[in-house]
C-alpha cells in the first residue's frame, strides 16, 4: 500500500539516510579526529586563564597551574551587568587570594 | 594582603585595527585577539539589526497571546474586531514568536557565533544584513495577512505561501548563503559542535519547508504534510541552534570544555537521524496507515539517544559549579534552557505513546507541552545569548544587574505558572472528554482555573518582556544618547579603580573600595606587570 503521503514518506527518508552518508563521508575526512582539540576550539587564549570567582580554591589553584596566573575578569565578561559582578565578588575583596 | 583587582571597560580606547597593546596587557598575541575582534566586528551590524526585530516581534507576539488566552475565559472579548479573533489572533502570536522572535534571534545568535567558531570574519556581510531585512518584511506581510483573514491553513504555516513566502526564502537563503561562505573560510582545522547544528539548520529547514508548502496536498496528505514540517522545524531548525549556542556558552562561561565531546557527537548525529520520523505523533487515531503512526512513536522513543546524550553532556558539564549561576545571567538562562530541553524531549517521547496520547490528544497538555520547549527551552537560550552577545557589540554591559533580576524572575515564574496551570488542565479536560458519562461542557470548565492560571502567567512573561525590552533599548541607545563613543568590548583595555576613577565614575564602584578597606587602587600586579 503505498503511503498517504508519498512526499513525507520520501522527505523522512532522505532526511534520515542523508544524515547518515553524511556521518559515513564525515568519519572518512577524518572530522572526528582529535575530539579534545574539538572541543577546546571555542576557547580563545586567555579564556581559560580568567578567574572564575565561583570556583573553589582548589579548582582555581588547578587552574593557575595549567593555565598560568589567573587574570581578573572583565566587567560583564559572564554575560551580565557589572554591579552584580562586583557585588557577588564583594565578600572575596579583602580577603587574600 | 591584597585584593583582587575589579576591571571596567574603559570608554576610550584604541583604534579597531591596533589591538596589540590590549592583547600584550592581557598576555595574548596580537593575532589571537584579533580574530576575536574582526569575527565580532564583521557581523555586529546584522547581529544587532536581527535581535532588535527579534525583541520587537516578541512584545508583539506576547501581547497577541496574552489576548488569545483571555478569550479562553472571557470568550465575548473583544469579538468585534475580525482581526481580534481567536482563530487569528493566536495564529498571528504563534507566527510572531516563533518566527519572528526566536528565528530571528537564533539566526542573529548563529551569525556572531559562526564568525568565533571558525575564526575568521563573517562572508558576506551585505547579503546577511539585506537577507535579515527580506526575512523581517516576509515576518510582517505573513501575520499582518493572517490578521486580516488570509490563511493557507496549515498550522505553523499559515502565512500565505505567495505573499511571505519569496521573502523568507530568499532572506533566509542569503543569510544561510553568508553562514557557509564563512565556513568555507574557516581559519581553523576543527568544527566545533555547534557548527554542526547551526549548519544542520540551515540545511533541514529549506528542505522542511519545500515539503510543508508544496501546494498540491489534499485531505489527509495536508495533515501529514503540515506534522511533518510542524515537528521537525522545532527539533531540526530552533532546537539545532539553540542546542548551537548551549554548546557554545556553557563551556565559555564556566571555562572547561563540555563534559564528553564524544557525547555531543552522538546527540548531533542521532538527532539527525532520529527526528524526522517523529512528527505523525500527532496524528495517533487520525485516518493515516498504522504503520506510518507506529513508526513515528518508536523514533520518538528512539529520541531518548539523542536527548540523554544531549542533557548528560550539558548538565554534567555544570554539575559542581552552580555557583556560578550567581555571577552569570547568561548561564542561568541558558543551563534552566537545557533543563527545558530535556523535560519537554522526554516529556514529547512519553506523550507519543498510545496510552498516554489517548488522554492528552486535544487538550491543553499540549499547549503546555510546546511552551516548555519553545519557551523554557529556545527562549530562554535566546535570552542568555544576547545578555552574552550584546555587551560584545555595543561597547558596554549591560545597565543594571536589577532589570535582568526583574527579567529573569518574571518570566521565570511566568512560565512556570503557565505549564503547571495547563499541564494540569489538559490531563483533567483528557479524563474529562474520555467519560461517556460526562458532558463535553465538563471537560471545558474542568480547564477554567488552568486557563486563568496561564493568562496570569503569561502576564508575567509579557512584563518581563517589557523590563527585557526596555533594557535592550537603554542598552543599545545610550552610548548614542550619551554622546558617546565605546569602543567594541574586547577592544576596551582594564583600567585600576583608582580614587580619580571613583570620582569620575560615582557610586557604582563604591562598594567595592568600601570592601577592600581602601580608596587608593584596589589592584593586584598582573603577572606581565601591565596595565594594572
Amino acid at each position: 500500500m503505498l503511503p498517504t503521503s508519498l512526499a513525507v514518506a520520501l522527505a523522512t527518508i532522505a532526511m534520515t539516510l542523508a544524515p547518515a552518508l553524511l556521518l559515513f563521508w564525515s568519519w572518512r575526512r577524518g572530522l572526528f579526529r582529535d575530539m579534545e582539540g574539538q572541543s577546546r576550539v571555542i576557547f580563545e587564549p586567555g579564556d581559560l586563564q580568567i578567574d572564575r570567582p565561583w570556583e573553589s580554591p582548589p579548582a582555581r589553584l588547578m587552574r593557575e597551574v595549567a593555565y598560568g596566573e589567573l587574570l581578573p575578569p572583565r566587567a560583564g565578561e559572564w554575560g551580565g551587568a557589572g554591579d552584580a559582578v562586583m557585588r557577588a565578588a564583594e565578600p572575596e575583596l579583602g580577603s587574600s587570594r | 594582603m591584597s585584593a583582587p583587582t575589579i576591571v571596567r571597560e574603559n570608554s576610550g580606547g584604541l583604534a579597531p585595527s591596533d589591538v596589540s597593546a590590549v592583547a600584550a596587557s592581557r598576555g595574548l598575541a596580537p593575532e589571537d585577539l584579533d580574530v576575536r575582534l574582526r569575527a565580532d566586528a564583521s557581523s555586529r551590524r546584522a547581529v544587532l539589526t536581527l535581535f532588535a526585530v527579534a525583541i520587537g516581534w516578541l512584545l508583539i507576539g506576547s501581547i497577541f497571546g496574552e489576548i488569545a488566552s483571555l478569550k479562553m475565559h472571557w470568550p465575548d472579548l473583544l469579538v468585534r474586531q475580525g482581526w481580534l479573533t481567536f482563530g487569528r489572533i493566536r495564529t498571528a502570536h504563534l507566527h510572531a514568536v516563533n518566527y519572528g522572535w526566536a528565528t530571528a534571534a537564533l539566526i542573529g545568535t548563529s551569525i556572531w557565533l559562526m564568525p568565533r567558531l571558525v575564526h575568521t570574519e563573517l562572508k558576506g556581510l551585505f547579503g546577511a544584513i539585506i537577507g535579515a531585512g527580506l526575512f523581517t518584511i516576509g515576518i510582517t506581510l505573513g501575520i499582518i495577512a493572517v490578521l486580516a483573514g488570509y490563511s493557507d491553513g496549515m498550522e505553523w504555516l499559515e502565512a500565505p505561501r505567495w505573499l511571505a513566502g519569496p521573502f523568507r526564502v530568499v532572506g533566509g537563503g542569503l543569510i544561510g548563503l553568508s553562514l557557509f561562505r564563512t565556513v568555507a573560510a574557516r581559519q581553523n582545522e576543527h568544527l566545533y559542535v555547534s557548527v554542526w547544528y547551526i549548519l544542520g539548520a540551515f540545511i533541514w529547514f529549506p528542505m522542511l519547508y519545500i515539503v510543508g508548502k508544496w501546494p498540491t496536498y489534499s485531505g489527509v496528505e495536508s495533515a501529514a504534510a503540515n506534522w511533518f514540517f510542524a515537528h521537525n522545524v522545532l527539533g531540526f531548525w530552533l532546537t539545532a541552534m539553540s542546542l548551537g549556542a548551549a554548546y557554545y556558552f556553557i563551556p565559555k562561561v564556566l571555562g572547561r570544555p563540555v563534559y564528553s565531546y564524544q557525547l555531543s557527537v552522538v546527540g548531533f548525529w542521532s538527532l539527525a537521524m532520529f527526528y524526522s520520523l517523529n512528527g505523525m505523533h500527532h496524528l495517533v487515531g487520525g485516518p493515516l496507515p498504522t504503520w506510518m503512526i507506529t513508526t513515528s512513536i518508536v523514533a520518538s522513543i528512539f529520541m531518548f539517544i539523542p536527548v540523554i546524550a544531549t542533557g548528560i553532556n550539558l548538565h554534567m558539564t555544570v554539575v559542581g559549579r552552580f555557583g556560578a549561576l550567581r555571577y552569570s545571567p547568561t548561564l542561568r538562562f541558558i543551563v534552566i534552557g537545557a533543563l527545558c530541553y530535556t523535560a519537554v524531549s522526554l516529556q514529547g517521547s512519553f506523550t507519543a505513546l498510545r496510552e498516554v496520547n489517548r488522554v492528552t490528544h486535544f487538550t491543553h497538555w499540549t499547549v503546555a507541552h510546546s511552551h516548555v520547549g519553545g519557551y523554557g527551552f529556545v527562549t530562554f537560550v535566546c535570552f542568555g545569548a544576547i545578555y552574552y552577545i550584546v555587551p560584545r557589540l555595543v561597547g558596554q554591559e549591560w545597565p543594571s544587574a536589577k532589570l535582568i533580576r526583574w527579567h529573569f524572575n518574571l518570566v521565570l515564574s511566568g512560565i512556570a505558572l503557565y505549564v503547571v496551570s495547563l499541564t494540569f488542565a489538559g490531563v483533567l479536560q483528557g479524563l474529562a472528554l474520555l467519560d461517556p458519562q460526562l458532558p463535553f461542557a465538563v471537560s471545558v470548565q474542568r480547564t477554567i482555573p488552568g486557563l486563568y492560571g496561564r493568562s496570569l502567567g503569561g502576564l508575567l512573561l509579557t512584563l518581563g518582556h517589557l523590563v527585557f525590552a526596555y533594557h535592550f533599548w537603554i542598552m543599545v541607545r545610550r552610548p548614542q544618547l550619551a554622546g558617546r563613543t565605546r569602543p567594541p568590548f574586547h577592544e576596551a583595555q582594564p583600567v585600576l579603580y583608582t580614587a580619580e576613577a571613583v570620582a569620575a565614575d560615582g557610586a557604582r564602584v563604591r562598594p567595592a573600595i568600601r570592601a577592600a578597606g581602601t580608596s587608593a587602587a584596589v589592584a593586584t600586579p598582573r603577572p606581565d606587570g601591565g596595565a594594572t
